[in-house]
């Protein structure tokens, strides 16, 4: 029988603000989920530790938790594939980061449930209602799959690095559900989505740092979402407003242009208002040989390219 | 026989950070490889390109993979994000024949050769990292680091998402650690080296761009370290172009001078510091390396 220690963040605020960690040396039998684990410790040792689950099957989405760092969903987590992955006989637990810790496991999850509400999240189709039921196709379907499978775990920002930075930000589990609705063709309201999510703390300030990709344990790929909704904001001509977007222009600029990036057009593409203001900063990068010639950089056989950009459709 | 692959630097490596291009090409015949130059290659699109025409982006990134086909050789990339867009399209087009098939048609339509998914695409630092690498270096014989402290900084896009590279565990890298302790340095670990530089929002979200850039920047500093190192361009514009910059904005102090990992095997072998050119730095190596005996 299998034996691990669980060292695991504690913190209960009716006795004191000051949060603390606990170890349990468990023996458990070899194929025994981390939530499994916990819920023994709470059986057997320590009643009072707090965390929320309820299926033990990955549909409910509530028992995200970190695994030595990593952000899971305990139900899906194996002890022993932790142990072996970590090379350690000791397991560290500790609550989803980027959110205010309630009661040991337990965060706020306000925040989240509001950013999730901000955008919408359900269906506002054009016209009145048909007789009949909406009939979809399953390929039109399939755009919107990886979507669809989200459970609202939040696991995806827990580690989300823009969400460190500005806690304002929309985050990748919204968002994925935004493109959910604005890539399903019986939405009516794509471009009021497109502005909606493009926002100030919306979908420009992902910074790709791919760790709801990496964490989300439904395949739901956030940033995949997030990168659709770009597409979906340029087509639908809402991708001036934000600077975000400007910067995604000024590289079809550059590739339409000469081939490769002219790092130079980025900053007055992307600030026009404020790119004059920083000339000191702009002198130090010239006199550093870090602004290049903002003339196109020609490749061979450019004339591909021109017609790949052409002629290459772009569908929702 | 010195292993050849197509190369492909990438735009910031090419322009703003020629520094980076000049030392991987004098590095690379030093380590028995030959990097044969693909002039017909355009930007990956750096994920804005992904994200504006996502069909441009792959047609695009595809025709990069078949030039190198048509030269009969792997892909080299020197950045981060080069590497997860050439990856991710082949990995779209050798996963789905029929994806493969449309993106051919576009690309037999412009007059351009089309992709068979034959290729793979590989960082620098895999490839030294790796056996093969690692005997280069050890047949070399580097002079070594002098116990130079140096901070590994990977950012995200050459660990995550790890279906796509696949390299390495992205939570405990450790290519970068073996590089610096066979070369003779000594690591500085510290928990923000995989988390992100910012730089894709630099320009758009400048504020919080240093906020993420902080996290890396004053782990690396509280490790003491002498150095960072980092195997991306646009990681180091970030944490070395801006790094005054994010000084001012997050009101700390850094003084974090930052090498692209091809200047950190250079010095190790003793490379001319003229091709290295780290006149070019924002934050001077030069003491660091000076009391390191290194320069
Ligand atoms: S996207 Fe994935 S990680 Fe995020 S809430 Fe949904 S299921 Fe959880
Ligand atoms: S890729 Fe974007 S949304 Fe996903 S975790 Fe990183 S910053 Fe957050």
């Amino acid at each position: 029988m299998p034996a691990t220690t669980f060292d695991v963040f504690r913190y209960q605020p009716d006795s004191s603000d000051t949060p603390y960690r606990q170890e349990f040396a468990l023996d458990h039998s070899d194929k025994v989920t981390l939530l499994d684990a916990l819920l023994q410790i709470q059986d057997e040792q320590d009643g009072s530790i707090a965390m929320r689950y309820s299926c033990r099957s990955a549909i409910c989405g509530s028992c995200s938790c970190k695994a030595n760092g990593r952000t899971v969903l305990a139900c899906m987590a194996q002890v022993e594939e932790i142990k072996e992955a970590d090379g350690s006989d000791t397991i560290q637990v500790d609550p989803i980061g980027n959110f205010a810790p309630v009661k040991d496991l337990i965060v706020d999850l306000d925040p989240f449930w509001e950013k999730f509400r901000s955008v919408k999240p359900y269906l506002i189709p054009d016209g009145k209602a048909p007789e009949k039921e909406r009939i979809v196709s399953k390929e039109a379907m399939n755009k919107v799959y990886n979507e669809s499978k989200c459970i609202l775990c939040a696991a995806c920002y827990s580690e989300c690095n823009s969400l460190a930075a500005d806690p304002d930000f929309v985050g990748p589990a919204a968002l994925a559900w935004g493109y959910r609705f604005a890539g399903d063709e019986r939405d009516g309201q794509r471009k009021q989505r497109a502005k909606l999510y493009s926002g100030e703390h919306g979908l420009w300030d992902c910074t790709r740092c791919m760790y709801c990709n990496e964490r989300c344990p439904k395949g739901v790929e956030p940033r995949d979402a997030i990168e659709k909704l770009g597409g979906v904001a340029f087509r639908e001509g809402v991708s001036w407003g934000d600077a975000g977007a400007r910067h995604a222009r000024a590289f079809l600029v550059s590739v339409r242009t000469g081939g490769k990036l002219n790092e130079t057009l980025l900053v007055p593409f992307t600030n026009p208002v404020t790119a004059p203001l920083d000339a000191p900063f702009a002198l130090q990068m010239i006199r550093k040989g870090k602004a290049p010639s903002p003339l196109p950089h020609r490749i061979k056989k450019l004339n591909e390219v021109k017609h790949l950009m052409k002629n290459v459709k772009e569908e929702v | 026989m010195a292993k050849q692959f197509a190369y492909y630097p990438g735009c910031v490596a090419e322009f703003s950070s020629k520094e980076l291009n000049a030392t991987t090409q004098a590095l690379a015949p030093m380590l028995d490889i030959e990097l044969l130059p693909m002039p017909a290659a355009t930007c990956c699109g750096a994920g804005d390109i992904a994200e504006a025409k996502p069909n441009l982006y792959l047609t695009l990134n595809v025709r990069i993979l078949s030039q190198a086909e048509e030269m009969g050789v792997d892909v080299l990339t020197i950045c981060n994000v080069c590497t997860l867009n050439l990856r991710r399209a082949n990995k779209m087009v050798k996963e789905d024949p029929r994806l493969l098939e449309k993106v051919n048609e576009e690309l037999v339509a412009a007059g351009a050769r089309p992709y068979e998914g034959t290729k793979e695409v590989t960082h620098m630092l895999w490839y030294l990292a790796g056996e093969e690498g690692m005997s280069a270096l050890e047949a070399r014989g580097p002079r070594g680091l002098n116990g130079l402290r140096v901070a590994p900084y990977y950012g995200c896009q050459l660990l995550r998402p790890s279906s796509v590279m696949g390299f390495e565990d992205p939570d405990k890298p450790q290519s970068m650690e073996r590089l610096i302790t066979a070369l003779g340095g000594e690591v500085a670990d510290y928990e923000g080296k995989s988390k992100c530089c910012g730089f894709p929002i630099l320009l758009a979200r400048e504020e919080t761009a240093f906020k993420e850039s902080h996290v890396a920047l004053a782990g690396a500093r509280d490790a003491r370290a002498d150095v960072m190192v980092t195997p991306c361009p646009l990681c180091h514009l970030a944490m070395d172009a801006y790094q005054r910059k994010a000084e001012a904005s997050n009101g700390e102090e850094y003084n974090m001078p930052v090498l692209h990992l091809p200047q950190l095997l250079g010095l190790a072998l003793g490379l001319d510091n003229d091709i290295m050119d780290f006149g070019r730095h924002m934050v001077s190596p030069e003491q660091a390396l000076a009391t390191a005996g290194l320069v």
